[in-house]
């Protein structure tokens, strides 16, 4: 029956993820974007706060509800937290954007073996490396390469724009056991973190997400067991390559969550601006014009939040959801960026404020929404392609 | 708990207004749009189908519908065809707003001869909303009723009421003299005739051309006291209005689900340079991006009609509803327009139906 309305513990995972972004992460937001450098005690606090307490709270009564919610709780604290600040939130310590690969294509034991020292209450991060200087959503032309020797895994290759990727434990790396088989050849390995070989590079400088750490790796005959191929769902030849669209699949609508986050913290602060802040000369007109431009706004991200609702809950219902996914992102990471260069615009006027600051920084954060897990070109391509299964779009 | 699949219930009720859409509207649309009205053979049938008489058994209806369902119902009226979709909704609004705002004599009197098994499809109500000076939202809801002894004085416009000029049902959206917002908003029942009012047919309009409408002017009408749907400045009355506004939404999400699957279905057929235009992305994304829009107006409606179901207050349905159909219109004449651009030349003909959609959801507004 289709409902709008969030459950108990839906409410409850949102309101925490709210009152966590407001008391841990904006006090702290500007200055971690201008050091590029997030405090220790942070990451204790969120070790702590997610441990825990109401969030532990929240889990209870999600296995209560006696229904499957993890992706859909996830978005929803997603988009508290990035509202509070999205980088931040991607150095929350756990497994990551490591987990939906583990997840979906581990074995239990796999799960337990890789997943399970998360539990311990120490700071332990995870990451994902697919993306090579040369490759991005064209997997295909992958040049990480694994060959089996004897019992491990060699791994040489080089990975760039990996989040978390210099202080993760584990990565799950993805590489080609044979590049003649194109897409098909593709596997995701698990990485962890002291594997000789395994060598962290330059930490990227960048426009926005500044505190979010962005690494280069470099594997040189990294050598890992066998038994850290993750292919324990599935024996099919493109199980790999599955593994890795899939993967985008439960991720899209998180990044898609995030931009709706930070879309929000600029229509809020913007029209918190107009309240206290638009200079008193300003004729009657332009204030109506930027009621009404604001007002198209926020049901925009109104419709950015229900098209990430919907697709997290598809894959709560295990509903093949790599067009809604897509559709998620791509509307979420134009609106974004809409939002904020509306933001920068209207509030040009007037005193160098916080808010100026707040909004100049959302600004710089939000154009990479169009861009990771694949450009707004990228999530257009998918889109058409499940819209078309009968044509090649090439 | 969020969930976004239609039950049970409603599939069934969807499948039975897209089979009519389908079978009966889509292919009658050109015609309809030559005639200026829905054919009386098609309004018998859907009368049989229970459609169109969402009433409570009680006054002879074929049982209340909620808002959710009725939307799903009107989005596949709007995708077999804009405009008839628009004629079956625009006359079923006048017997809704009695139904909501009204009083129980009031349901019993208008509402039953709507449902009569003989000749009840035959008869047509209306809502006037929009005016001369405004849109489909309640703040421009100018025209008045001023209260006058034993009856209302009745000033100002309305136009392109469906049915507006033949309804025997014809509710009108006022406002009590002095009131602004949504307060004081009443909904009164008009006659044909009277002195200081003037209806006049709607010709040589641009869309919704098998919606046939009129145009009202009011200047100092007396209407008799019982005219008014129940007490003045009810909350039923906003009800019916945002219930209006959801449902032309719905409307609109058809149109524009008809504009997405039928420039789909062009491009996968037309041969450009050796491969379909499909394939080619600038119409692949073109379509990617008519298919989010509409689902994300979708999304915004279908809040919107489970808000009017859960009986939230009443601010927040007035601007979730006002949203919903404000963003169901713009992706409907954005995708109508994107479709004839994907015909081409073809598009501009009158053998393809794409022009007359493109012209219907400019008509909304």
């Amino acid at each position: 029956m289709i409902d709008f309305t969030l459950s108990k513990s839906q409410q409850a995972a949102r309101d925490y993820a709210h009152q966590v972004a407001l008391e841990e992460m904006r006090p702290i937001s500007l200055e971690c974007d201008r050091t590029e450098y997030i405090p220790e005690s942070f990451f204790w606090n969120m070790q702590r706060r997610f441990w825990a307490g109401a969030a532990g709270q929240a889990r209870k009564q999600a296995q209560e509800e006696n229904e499957k919610q993890d992706n859909v709780l996830s978005i929803l604290s997603q988009e508290e937290m990035a509202w509070g600040d999205a980088a931040l939130s991607t150095a929350i310590p756990g497994p990551g954007l490591a987990a939906p690969p583990i997840l979906s294509q581990g074995t239990p034991e796999q799960q337990m073996r890789f997943l399970g020292p998360y539990m311990d209450g120490q700071l332990h991060w995870g990451a994902l490396a697919l993306t090579e200087p040369g490759i991005g959503s064209d997997v295909a032309g992958m040049s990480t390469t694994a060959i089996l020797d004897g019992d491990e895994w060699v791994i040489n290759g080089h990975k760039h724009y990996i989040t978390n990727g210099a202080r993760a434990d584990l990565i799950v790396t993805f590489a080609t056991i044979d590049k003649s088989l194109g897409r098909e050849g593709i596997r995701p390995f698990v990485v962890p973190k002291g594997t000789p070989g395994l060598i962290a590079g330059r930490i990227e400088e960048k426009m926005g997400l500044r505190a979010s750490q962005t690494a280069e790796l470099i594997f040189e005959n990294c050598r890992i067991p066998k038994d850290n191929l993750l292919s324990g769902r599935e024996s099919s030849k493109k199980a790999g390559f599955k593994a890795a669209m899939g993967t985008l699949d439960a991720t899209r609508p998180m990044v898609g969550a995030l931009a709706v986050g930070i879309a929000r913290a600029a229509y809020e602060t913007t029209r918190e601006w107009v309240c206290e802040e638009l200079p008193k000369g300003s004729p009657p007109q332009k204030r109506r014009e930027i009621e009404d431009e604001l007002e198209e706004l926020r049901q925009k991200i109104e419709m950015a939040r229900f098209l990430v609702w919907r697709a997290s809950w598809m894959a709560d219902r295990r509903i093949p959801n790599s067009k809604e996914a897509s559709m998620s992102k791509a509307y979420a990471g134009e609106l974004v960026m809409k939002m904020t260069a509306a933001a920068v615009r209207i509030t040009a006027p007037g005193e160098n404020s916080k808010r100026k600051q707040f909004i100049a920084k959302w600004f710089r954060d939000a154009k990479v929404f169009d861009i990771f897990e694949g450009t707004a070109q990228i999530q257009r391509l998918v889109i058409a392609r499940r819209l078309f299964p009968e044509v090649d779009i090439p | 708990m969020l969930d976004f699949a239609p039950n049970e219930e409603q599939e069934e009720v969807r499948n039975l207004a897209r089979s009519v859409a389908v079978e009966q509207l889509r292919p009658q649309g050109r015609d309809a749009e030559r005639k200026g009205d829905i054919s009386p053979a098609l309004m018998q049938t859907l009368a049989q189908t229970g459609l169109t008489t969402p009433f409570p058994e009680e006054l002879g209806g074929s049982g209340a519908i909620d808002a959710m369902t009725y939307t799903l119902i009107a989005e596949e009226l709007g995708f077999g065809d804009g405009a008839l979709a628009m004629n079956i909704i625009g006359s079923l609004m006048g017997p809704v707003t009695v139904l909501v705002a009204g009083d129980e004599h009031q349901q019993q009197e208008y509402i039953t001869p709507f449902c009569d098994k003989q000749d009840g499809y035959e008869r047509r109500g209306s809502l006037a909303f929009a005016e001369r000076t405004g849109g489909y939202t309640l703040a421009e809801v100018n025209a008045t009723a001023r209260e006058d002894g034993d009856r209302y004085i009745l000033n100002g416009t309305k136009r392109d009421v469906i049915h507006g000029w033949e309804s025997s049902t014809r509710v009108v959206l006022l406002r009590k003299e002095g009131t602004t917002g949504s307060d004081g908003l009443c909904a009164l029942i008009i006659p044909a005739r009277g002195e200081g009012l003037q209806i006049s047919a709607d010709v040589q309009k641009l869309g919704l051309v098998a919606a046939p409408s009129a145009s009202y002017s009011f200047t100092d009408v007396a209407v008799p006291a019982s005219s008014m749907l129940g007490v003045a400045g009810n909350s039923g009355v906003i009800r019916a209005a945002t219930l209006y506004n959801i449902l032309r939404g719905g409307v609109a999400c058809g149109m524009a689900r008809a504009a997405l699957e039928y420039a789909m279905d062009y491009a996968k057929e037309r041969v450009a340079f050796g491969r379909p235009i499909a394939s080619y992305q600038g119409i692949a994304f073109m379509v990617a991006e008519m298919a989010m829009k509409l689902d994300a107006a979708r999304l915004l409606l279908w809040r919107a009609a489970t808000s009017w179901d859960r009986d939230v207050e009443i601010d927040t349905l007035v601007q979730e509803a006002e949203a919903a159909q404000h963003q169901a219109i713009e992706i409907a004449k954005s995708a109508t327009i994107d479709a004839v651009q994907i015909l081409g030349g073809a598009g501009f003909l009158q053998d393809h139906p794409a022009e007359m959609w493109m012209r219907n959801a400019a008509a909304m507004e």
